[in-house]
C-alpha cells in the first residue's frame, strides 16, 4: 500500500517538475508568432538539435561536434549551401541499364500495346511473330518486362536518395527535396519510367531552394509531370482540365480562389504542353493561340504567364507559405499569421531558402508550442534513426522500401495528387505498432528476409505459373487462377484475366519479371552493424540509468518521465544481470539492442 | 428533353413495382423498423476518383445518353439489362447479379448544391456530409458518438493506409489498420511485461503533458493495444470459399472481423487512391475497376449470408462526384457532380431510389444537376438500419427519408 502510495507521489512530482522545468528553458526568449531572430546568446543545444530535427534528419553525434558553437544562422546556411565539393561527395544514380529506346512512348495499359501490335505488325520495339502460337505474346512479355523493370529500377533510386539524405552535409537539400516531392506528387505507378521519376527529383535537389517561380515553371514543363497530369492530351479544341485545375489547386493557390472558368481558361493556355522522352516539347499546332480570360486579365496566355498570373495573386503566397511552415514548424497557424507569411514570402521573391531562413531563425520557430511538436513522417524517421545511429549507409535489411511503405510513405509512389497528408494522418493504431517493429528488424534483423528485388512476393501467383509450366502443364492451364475450379461461381473479373488467344497475360507477367530481374542490378543487402556497446564504452556510461539518459537525449524530442526512465534502467539491469554496465562490455550488445527497441517504442519517439 | 416524362414515369413505376406500391417518400412502413437493432451492421465503401456512375448503371433507353457520348457510351446489346431503361456495365456482373436477388438499391442524382470538382474538396463534403463548412469530425465518426457515446472499444474500424476523414469522432478512437495479419507489436517475452504496462489501463507513467502531439500519440497507443489481439485473431481465423474477385478491396477483412463477432457496428473502406479518375481512355480501364468492385460487393454480400449474417449487415456505395455526361476528346470523362449511390445486401429494399437528372438539362459546368441530397440516403440508413432518429443530431438538420430497407428485425 505504500508502495503505491510513492509512486503515485513520484508521479505527481515527475508531472509537476518535468514538463514545466523544460519549458522554462525555453520559453523565456521565445515567443509563438514572433518571427525576430532568436538571439544568439539563446542558441542552446537542444535548439540545435531542434533545427537539425527540422532542417535536416536528425542531429548525429558527428552533426553536433560540426557545429558546436555555431550561430544558428551559419548552421542554417551549412544545411543549405552547396558547392562543388558537398556535392561530388553525393553519387549520382547508378543506371542498371534497362532502358531501350523502343520503350518510349509507352502504351497506356496492355491492351493498347496489344492493339497496338495487332494493328502495326510491332509494338515497344519488338515484332510480332508471323505465325504460330501466341504470336503477340513476345510484345506482351517485353510490356510486363518494363513495368517490372522501371518500378523495381525506381526502387533503387528510392535506394539512392535515401542514401542522399543520410549523408549529405547538405541535408536541407534533400529535405526540401522530400517536401517538394509531396508537394509535386507524381508516382511512378502511372509515370511507368523511373527515367523521368529520377529527373524530377533531380530537378527539386537542383532548384528546390531557389525562387518557387522557376521551380513551377520548370515542374510544369518536365515530363514526369506532364505524363502524370495528361498533359499530353491537353490540346487545342479538346483542353483536358487536369493539369490547369490541379497547378491551381494543389500547387499554387488553394481551392476555393479561381473560378470553374478559370481553370478552363488556364487549360486552355497550357494546350500543346507536352513532352517527347525526357525533354519538354511544345506542340505549337495544338496550342489554342486564342484570347483567354484568367483571373480577371484577357490576353493571349500562355501557361508561363498563367503561372505568373496566379503568383501576383495574395492567396497564391499565403498558401505556399503557409504549406511550407506547417511542414517546417508546426500544423495550426492563425489565418492572420498565415497572410503575414504569405506576405513575407512575396516580399522574399519567393526565394525559397530566403523564407525558410527566416522561419529557423525565428523566435518562434524555438517556442515551446514548435519544440517537439511535430510527428516525424515515415521516411524521415527512418532516415534520421540511421543517422542518429551513425550510419554511413542505408541497411539493405530491413528493406528501405519495404519500410517506409508499410509506414504510409513509399518514395516515388505518393498515394494520390495531394501527395502525403502529414501530421496526425501518419499515426494510425497499427501504423504506431509499425513504427515500433521498424526498430525491432533494425536491432534484431529478419532471418527469413526475403529480397523484394529478387523474389515475385507481390504480383499474384507468378511462383506457381513457373512451378506448372516446369512440371510440363501447357501455359493455359499453367496460368489459370489457382483455387478457380471450373464451373465455379466465378467473379467477372477472374474471368476476364485470360480471354485473348493471341497472348497470354499471365504468361506474360511471369515472363516480364523474369527478364526484369536478369537487368536490374540487385540492391545491396548488408544488414545494420549497430555496435551499441561500443557507443555506451565510449561515452563511458557506468550505470543503467545513465544508459538511459544517453540514448534519450540523443532519440528524443520530448523529455521522458523520470518514471519511464527508471523503469526502461530496471529493464536494462535485469538484462544484463548487473547495474554495473563496464563489467557487461563483452556480452551488452544483446541487451543494450532489446533497450533500444523498448525505448524507441515509446509513442514520443514519433515527435521530432 | 423529350423522353424526360416517360423516364420519369418509368422510374416511379419501376419503384412502385419494386415496393409493391409504396410511394416515394411514403412514411408508412418505418414504424415498422421501431425495433431493436444494435446488432445492425453498417459497412461503408468508398470509391475514391470520382466513380462514373452513367457509365455504371447505364440509362440506355434514353437517347440523350448517346448523343453525349457517342463513343464512350455502351451500347444496349453490351449491357447488363436491370429493365427496359438501365443495364449494368458488362464489368458490373456483381452488382448485376446482386440487383436480380433484389439485394441491391441504387440512388439516383445523388449530390450538393454548388458541386466542387475537386477530389479533395469534395471528398471531404462527402466524408464529413457538410458541404461548403469546416467540419472537423466525420459522418460516421459522429454516428458513432451519437450511437454509442461511451466509446466502447472497437466499434468503429476503418480499414485503409492511413484514417479517413470519415471516421474522425470526438470520443471515439477509431480501429485503423491494413493487413490485420501485421496489426501486432512484435516483441520478446522479456520486453513484454514492460511494454504492456505502458498503456495498460488506469497506467499513469507518462508525464502529464500540454504537448497535444503527445497527448495524441499516448491516445492511439492505447487503442491499438485494444483492438489489434482481437482484429488479429479474426483474421487469422477467417477463410471463405467465396470468390470476391481479383481486387477484393479490404471486404474480406472486414468479413473476418464480422465471423469473429467484433463488437464494431460501423466499418470504412475505400477503393483506394483515387482509381475511378479516368479522364483519359476510360472504357476498358472502367469497366476492369468496376468489375473488381463489383465483384467484392457481390462477394461480401453472399459471404455474410454464409456466415449467417445476411440479414444484419449492409453495405453503402458512394463516390466523390460523377463525372461529366459529355466525354472529353481523349476517351475518358471530367469531373462531374450528381451521381448514383449504392446500398447492398440482404434487409436492403432492391430497386431504383431517387431520379436521374435530365442529361441535357446540366448546369452551367455541364453537369447533372442533383436530383437528391447525399445526406438524405446517409440519413435514411442511419435512421432505418441503425437507430431511428439518430441521423438527425449527426446531421444538424432532418432529411426525408427514402424506404430503402425491407421490414427488418
Amino acid at each position: 500500500m505504500r508502495l503505491v502510495w510513492l509512486l503515485a507521489l513520484l508521479v505527481l512530482l515527475v508531472g509537476g517538475v518535468a514538463g514545466p522545468a523544460f519549458a522554462k528553458d525555453l520559453v523565456s526568449s521565445e515567443r509563438a508568432e514572433d518571427l525576430s531572430p532568436l538571439a544568439r546568446a539563446d542558441f542552446a543545444e537542444a535548439h540545435l538539435r531542434h533545427l537539425l530535427e527540422r532542417a535536416g534528419f536528425g542531429a548525429s553525434a558527428a552533426d553536433l561536434a560540426r557545429f558546436a558553437g555555431e550561430s544558428p544562422k551559419a548552421v542554417v546556411r551549412a544545411l543549405s549551401r552547396t558547392s562543388k565539393r558537398s556535392q561530388r561527395e553525393l553519387p549520382s544514380f547508378d543506371h542498371s541499364g534497362v532502358f531501350e529506346p523502343g520503350l518510349d512512348p509507352f502504351p497506356g495499359s496492355r491492351p493498347a500495346t496489344t492493339n497496338l501490335a495487332k494493328a502495326n505488325g510491332r509494338a515497344l520495339g519488338i515484332e510480332v511473330k508471323p505465325g504460330g502460337n501466341r504470336p503477340v505474346q513476345p510484345v506482351v512479355n517485353e510490356f510486363f518486362y518494363w513495368l517490372r523493370a522501371s518500378r523495381l529500377e525506381t526502387d533503387r533510386v528510392a535506394y539512392w536518395w535515401a542514401n542522399r539524405m543520410l549523408i549529405s552535409q547538405t541535408p536541407l537539400v534533400e529535405k526540401m527535396a522530400l517536401f517538394w516531392h509531396g508537394h509535386f506528387a507524381t508516382n511512378e505507378d502511372k509515370v511507368r519510367d523511373y527515367r523521368k521519376m529520377l529527373q524530377q527529383i533531380e530537378l527539386f535537389q537542383s532548384v528546390g531552394l531557389g525562387d518557387f517561380r522557376t521551380l513551377m515553371i520548370a515542374v510544369a514543363q518536365n515530363p514526369a509531370m506532364l505524363n502524370f497530369l495528361d498533359a499530353g492530351v491537353n490540346v487545342k479544341d479538346a483542353p483536358n482540365e487536369n493539369f490547369a485545375r490541379e497547378i491551381m489547386e494543389l500547387f499554387t493557390m488553394g481551392v476555393g480562389h479561381y473560378s470553374e472558368q478559370d481553370v478552363r481558361e488556364a487549360a486552355r493556355a497550357f494546350t500543346g504542353w507536352n513532352y517527347a522522352g525526357l525533354e519538354f516539347r511544345v506542340d505549337a499546332d495544338k496550342h489554342d493561340e486564342g484570347q483567354k480570360t484568367f483571373l480577371g486579365e484577357t490576353g493571349n496566355f500562355d501557361g508561363v504567364a498563367i503561372i505568373d498570373a496566379i503568383l501576383q495573386s495574395d492567396e497564391s503566397a499565403t498558401f505556399l507559405a503557409s504549406k511550407l511552415y506547417r511542414y517546417f514548424v508546426r500544423e495550426d497557424l492563425s489565418v492572420e499569421f498565415a497572410q503575414r507569411l504569405g506576405r513575407e514570402f512575396k516580399a522574399l521573391d519567393y526565394e525559397v531558402a530566403d523564407f525558410l531562413e527566416l522561419l529557423f531563425l525565428s523566435k518562434d520557430f524555438y517556442a515551446a508550442q514548435s519544440m517537439g511538436s511535430r510527428i516525424k513522417p515515415p521516411v524521415e524517421l527512418v532516415v534520421s534513426t540511421y543517422r542518429k545511429l551513425g550510419f554511413e549507409v542505408v541497411p539493405g535489411v530491413p528493406d528501405f522500401n519495404q519500410v517506409t511503405g508499410a509506414l504510409g510513405q513509399r518514395l516515388l509512389h505518393p498515394p494520390t495528387v495531394a501527395g502525403w497528408s502529414q501530421g496526425r494522418s501518419w499515426i494510425t493504431p497499427s501504423l504506431l505498432f509499425e513504427r515500433g517493429n521498424f526498430v525491432l528488424d533494425l536491432v534484431f534483423p529478419d532471418i527469413g528476409f526475403v529480397p523484394p528485388d529478387r523474389y515475385p512476393n507481390y504480383g499474384a501467383n507468378i511462383v506457381s505459373v513457373q512451378k506448372r509450366l516446369r512440371a510440363g502443364e501447357d501455359i493455359s492451364s499453367a496460368t489459370r487462377p489457382p483455387g478457380v475450379a471450373a464451373g465455379e461461381d466465378m467473379a467477372a473479373s477472374n474471368q476476364l484475366a485470360d480471354r485473348d488467344e493471341a497472348f497470354n497475360t499471365r504468361y506474360g507477367t511471369y515472363r516480364g519479371w523474369q527478364m526484369a530481374i536478369e537487368r536490374v542490378k540487385p540492391i545491396e543487402r548488408s544488414t545494420a552493424r549497430l555496435r551499441l556497446s561500443q557507443r555506451v564504452a565510449a561515452a563511458g556510461l557506468q550505470t543503467p540509468i545513465a544508459v538511459v539518459e544517453y540514448f534519450s537525449a540523443q532519440f528524443f524530442s520530448v523529455p521522458l518521465s523520470d518514471l519511464e526512465k527508471q523503469r526502461l534502467a530496471t529493464y536494462l539491469e535485469a538484462q544484463l544481470g548487473t547495474a554495473d554496465i563496464s563489467a557487461t562490455a563483452t556480452y551488452a550488445e544483446e541487451a543494450l539492442r532489446s533497450f533500444l527497441h523498448l525505448l524507441l517504442s515509446l509513442p514520443e519517439y514519433q515527435l521530432g | 428533353m423529350d423522353n424526360a416524362p416517360s423516364r420519369r414515369h418509368f422510374l416511379k413505376s419501376g419503384i412502385a413495382a419494386g415496393l409493391g406500391g409504396m410511394a416515394l417518400g411514403g412514411t408508412a412502413p418505418l414504424g415498422a423498423l421501431e425495433v431493436a437493432n444494435e446488432d445492425h451492421v453498417l459497412v461503408v465503401l468508398e470509391l475514391s476518383g470520382g466513380n462514373d456512375g452513367l457509365n455504371t448503371l447505364v440509362p440506355y433507353g434514353d437517347d440523350a445518353y448517346y448523343r453525349q457520348r457517342p463513343t464512350l457510351g455502351i451500347k444496349p446489346e453490351k449491357l447488363l439489362p436491370v429493365d427496359d431503361h438501365f443495364g449494368f456495365n458488362p464489368g458490373a456482373q456483381g452488382l448485376h447479379r446482386l440487383w436480380e436477388s433484389g439485394d441491391l438499391a441504387a440512388v439516383h442524382g445523388c449530390g450538393y448544391a454548388q458541386p466542387s470538382y475537386s477530389h479533395f474538396t469534395s471528398m471531404g463534403y462527402w466524408h464529413t456530409a457538410a458541404p461548403h463548412s469546416g467540419e472537423a469530425y466525420g459522418w460516421v465518426g459522429r454516428l458513432a458518438d451519437a450511437l454509442a457515446p461511451g466509446a466502447p472499444p472497437n466499434y468503429l474500424v476503418n480499414v485503409g493506409a492511413g484514417q479517413s476523414l470519415a471516421v474522425n469522432a470526438r470520443h471515439h478512437v477509431p480501429v485503423v489498420f491494413d493487413d490485420p495479419a501485421t496489426f501486432a507489436r512484435d516483441a520478446l517475452a522479456h520486453q513484454r511485461p514492460l511494454l504492456d504496462s505502458w498503456f495498460a489501463p488506469g497506467q499513469q507513467s507518462a508525464a502529464p503533458t500540454s504537448n497535444p502531439s503527445r497527448a495524441f500519440l499516448r491516445e492511439v497507443a492505447k487503442s491499438a493495444r485494444n483492438s489489434s489481439t482481437a482484429i488479429r485473431k479474426a483474421w487469422e481465423g477467417y477463410s471463405s470459399p467465396i470468390d470476391y474477385g481479383i481486387a477484393p478491396l479490404d471486404l474480406p477483412k472486414v468479413a473476418a472481423c464480422i465471423a469473429h463477432e467484433l463488437p464494431t457496428r460501423l466499418y470504412y473502406v475505400a477503393f483506394r487512391n483515387n482509381a475511378f479518375d479516368t479522364h483519359v481512355q476510360q472504357g476498358p480501364l472502367h469497366q476492369r475497376l468496376l468489375s473488381y468492385a463489383a465483384d467484392a460487393i457481390h462477394g461480401f454480400v453472399r459471404d455474410m449470408q454464409r456466415l449467417g449474417k445476411g440479414k444484419k449487415v449492409s453495405v453503402l456505395v458512394f463516390s466523390e462526384f460523377g463525372r461529366r455526361v459529355g466525354e472529353n476528346a481523349n476517351g475518358g470523362t471530367d469531373h462531374g457532380s450528381a451521381n448514383l449511390m449504392f446500398v447492398a445486401g440482404e434487409p436492403v429494399q432492391g430497386g431504383h431510389f431517387g431520379e436521374l437528372p435530365d442529361l441535357l438539362d446540366l448546369n452551367p459546368e455541364d453537369n447533372l444537376k442533383h436530383t437528391t441530397d447525399f445526406r438524405r440516403v446517409y440519413a435514411s440508413v442511419m435512421d432505418q438500419w441503425l437507430q431511428p432518429g439518430v441521423s438527425q443530431p449527426v446531421l444538424g438538420k432532418a432529411f426525408e427519408p427514402l424506404p430503402l430497407f425491407t421490414g427488418v428485425s
